[in-house]
């Protein structure tokens, strides 16, 4: 497994250096924003360390540029500013997970496993609808290449309609693929979760069928992309 | 009991009590003072005048009344002869128009010579220095009042007017004296005095209550920039939006750049502190990571000291934010966006467990408070409920009323034991026994909820773990 240590401390980036490579990783390291957007652009890393407070480019914006360019290596971000609020830009941008500093190795060492185990999850194909992409191997989604924020209920939710696109869907049908077998099984509810997801991918994408159900279809004007 | 006097008598003082420190009083007084003395000056003008010009009409009256006497008089060998005179007045008894023809004797006083008939015997009074006064001036006419004719039931106050001629034919001089009935011109003055003081005073009540609406729609601004600053202060809004008169326009600029000042000066403090904090926080990773590839009595010290020194360095980050915040007014946060990137973003960290994070809240719905510390509040007992959590974790918030909120976060982990919430709490609140990844990691949160005045309970959710109640200051959309 390659990993991308990307820390400007030197004492620090000696000692993680030497626990990942003890940990069985192989280790590069940058030192700075530019030289860490430049290796994570050319080398196939399977996972990067990322420290946010960089000299010459910060974290954040390496992050952003990585996955601008495409790139879904898992990231977890290292930082010593641990308020939520960071935490939050931090994912805004792109990453996977966030450890604050002062930290133990440990930590971090289980942190990266659990990552790696995370990414190496069934690929299956991309599925499209107008500008909509969702990936179903990253759990992720973008409208038109701008990545979308979901939780859980809202990226099932997508995910189903996408899979169905072009049909009309009954609310009980959603009900019973979006929730356990233990969870309140509230029609209403799928209401509150389709207006949170219209909000986030444009209103008109999902369009209600009046006593029968939702149905999603690309906007009028838009092309099946390939 | 004793009470509604006093506040009656508050509310009452609050208008019309001493003109002290209130503008609107200050206002109401001065123009009210004003009023009334206008208002009096105006009315003993206009009841003199009256009185004057109604005086001066009967001593028209009487100088035609003597012209008329005069030219009637006939002297005659054996004394004087006055020729009737037609006018019904002067004929009738005690008519109210009267005239005497009298001669002036050494001695000062009169001898009456001929009288009107109205008179029916009565005498018109002559005062005891009139004919001196009289012949000092010849053809003159002075005039008086007098109590006149007293025959109960009679009473007839009249205007006397009197004159001395010189007649042809005749050495010594003559008295003419002419008398009216005075009451009735008084009535009309007594009467004119009393309507033009009614008048005035409705005129003058009418004034001081358009003073006390003028005053009051006037200082309307002042009132609705008042309230404008105490929704800042109350997290109802940010700054002073609305325009106001030229008077207090730079008023409102003025408490809008101390708003503005205030914010620029917590920023200040909270960067300040933040940096000296984050620049610790790499040196102690270091420290940390090294003492842990060694064991020994030194890398022991170093690694235990190293937790002391993160957990104050946190400690202190906490307490400038909270210091900070208590002079932020003004702001106001939508809970559901809040709620929305911590469950996308802890749904993500835990998608290992695949915690599905349920939440509810209304759109409308604001914390009042920065943002920052609310994503430090939901996402530490957020955070926590993950990774206590088998599978679910459900978030609801709603208004309470009364400018509050609850929270309720909930998980189906193990839950905490009754006994040990309190403590739990405690411990939360108090830095020394806080360690490091154990714990409920509660701390923050307990600090920044009694920050802001809210209150964080402990109890068992139907989902079988854990249930934090939160209650926080609301802000109206």
């Amino acid at each position: 497994m390659r990993v991308l240590l990307v820390e400007d401390d030197v004492d620090l980036s000696r000692q993680l250096k030497l626990a990942l490579g003890d940990a069985g990783y192989a280790v590069d390291h940058a030192a700075d924003g530019e030289e860490a957007h430049f290796l994570g652009d050319t080398e196939p890393y399977d996972v990067v360390v990322l420290d946010l407070g960089l000299p010459k480019i910060d974290g954040v914006s390496v992050l952003e540029r990585w996955r601008r360019d495409g790139k879904t290596t898992p990231v977890l971000i290292l930082t010593a500013r641990g308020a939520w609020s960071d935490k939050v830009s931090g994912f805004d941008a792109g990453a996977d997970d966030y450890l604050t500093k002062p930290f133990h190795t440990e930590e971090l060492l289980a942190r990266l496993r659990a990552l790696l185990r995370r990414s190496a999850g069934i690929a299956s194909a991309t599925l499209s609808c107008g500008g909509l992409r969702l990936d179903p191997r990253a759990a992720r989604a973008t409208v038109n290449g701008e990545p979308l924020r979901l939780t859980s209920l809202e990226y099932r939710l997508l995910h189903y309609v996408m899979m169905h696109q072009g049909r009309v869907i009954s609310r009980t049908e959603l009900v019973e693929h979006l929730y356990d077998q233990d969870f309140d099984r509230d029609s209403n509810t799928i209401e509150v979760f389709v207006g949170r997801l219209r909000k986030k991918i444009g209103a008109d994408r999902i369009e209600t069928v009046r006593g029968l159900g939702y149905r999603l279809t690309p906007l009028s004007g838009e092309t099946e992309a390939a | 009991m004793t009470d509604q006097p006093e506040a009656r008598s508050k509310s009452w003082g609050r208008w019309f009590g001493r003109p002290g420190r209130s503008l609107t009083r200050r206002l109401i007084w001065l123009a009210s003072a004003w009023i009334v003395l206008a208002l009096m000056l105006t009315g003993w003008v206009l009841t003199s005048q009256y009185q004057e010009s109604a005086l001066r009409r009967l001593g028209d009256e009487l100088r035609g009344t003597l012209d008329e006497v005069v030219i009637a008089t006939i002297v005659t060998p054996d004394g004087l002869e006055v020729a009737e005179i037609k006018d019904a007045r002067m004929l009738r008894g005690l008519s109210g128009k009267y005239w005497m023809v009298a001669e002036p004797l050494a001695d000062g006083t009169v001898k009456v010579l001929a009288r009107s008939p109205s008179l029916s015997g009565e005498t018109l009074a002559i005062p005891v220095d009139l004919p001196s006064r009289l012949q000092t001036d010849p053809g003159g006419i002075i005039t008086y009042s007098d109590p006149g004719i007293l025959r109960p039931p009679l009473r007839q106050p009249l205007r006397i007017g009197a004159s001395l001629k010189f007649m042809p034919d005749r050495e010594a001089p003559l008295i003419f004296v002419a008398g009216i009935d005075r009451s009735m011109i008084e009535a009309d003055a007594r009467q004119f005095a009393t309507y033009t003081w009614i008048a005035l005073l409705i005129l003058g009540l009418g004034l001081v209550i358009a003073v006390f609406l003028q005053v009051q729609i006037g200082l309307r601004p002042l009132f609705s920039l008042r309230n404008e600053i105490a929704d800042v202060r109350k997290g109802k809004a940010a700054r002073i939006v609305h325009s106001y008169p030229m008077e207090i326009q730079p008023l409102a600029e003025q408490v809008n750049r101390l708003l503005d000042h205030n914010q620029e000066t917590v920023e200040r403090q909270r960067t300040h502190v933040g940096n000296l904090a984050h620049a610790l926080k790499t040196p102690l990773s270091v420290m940390l990571a090294e003492a842990g590839t060694q064991t020994g009595i030194l890398p022991d010290m170093v690694r235990k000291q190293t937790e002391v020194m993160k957990a104050q360095v946190d400690h202190h980050l906490r307490r400038a934010r909270a210091a900070a915040r208590a002079q932020l007014l003004g702001e106001r946060t939508p809970i559901a966006e809040v709620l929305d990137e911590m469950a996308v973003m802890l749904e993500r960290v835990f998608e290992e467990k695949s915690v599905e994070i349920d939440w509810r809240a209304p759109d409308e719905l604001g914390f009042r408070g920065e943002r920052q510390d609310l994503q430090e509040i939901l996402g530490n007992l957020m955070e926590n409920a993950c990774k206590w959590a088998k599978r679910r974790v459900r978030i609801s918030a709603g208004p309470t009323g009364l400018g509050q909120m609850v929270v309720v976060v909930e998980d189906d982990g193990p839950g905490l034991p009754a006994d040990q919430r309190d403590a739990a709490l405690e411990r939360g609140a108090r830095l020394d026994e806080t360690t490091p990844g154990s714990g409920l990691g509660l701390s923050i949160v307990v600090e920044l909820t009694r920050a802001y005045g809210g209150s964080i309970t402990l109890a068992d959710s139907d989902l079988g773990g854990l249930k934090v109640l939160l209650e926080l200051p609301a802000a109206e959309a």
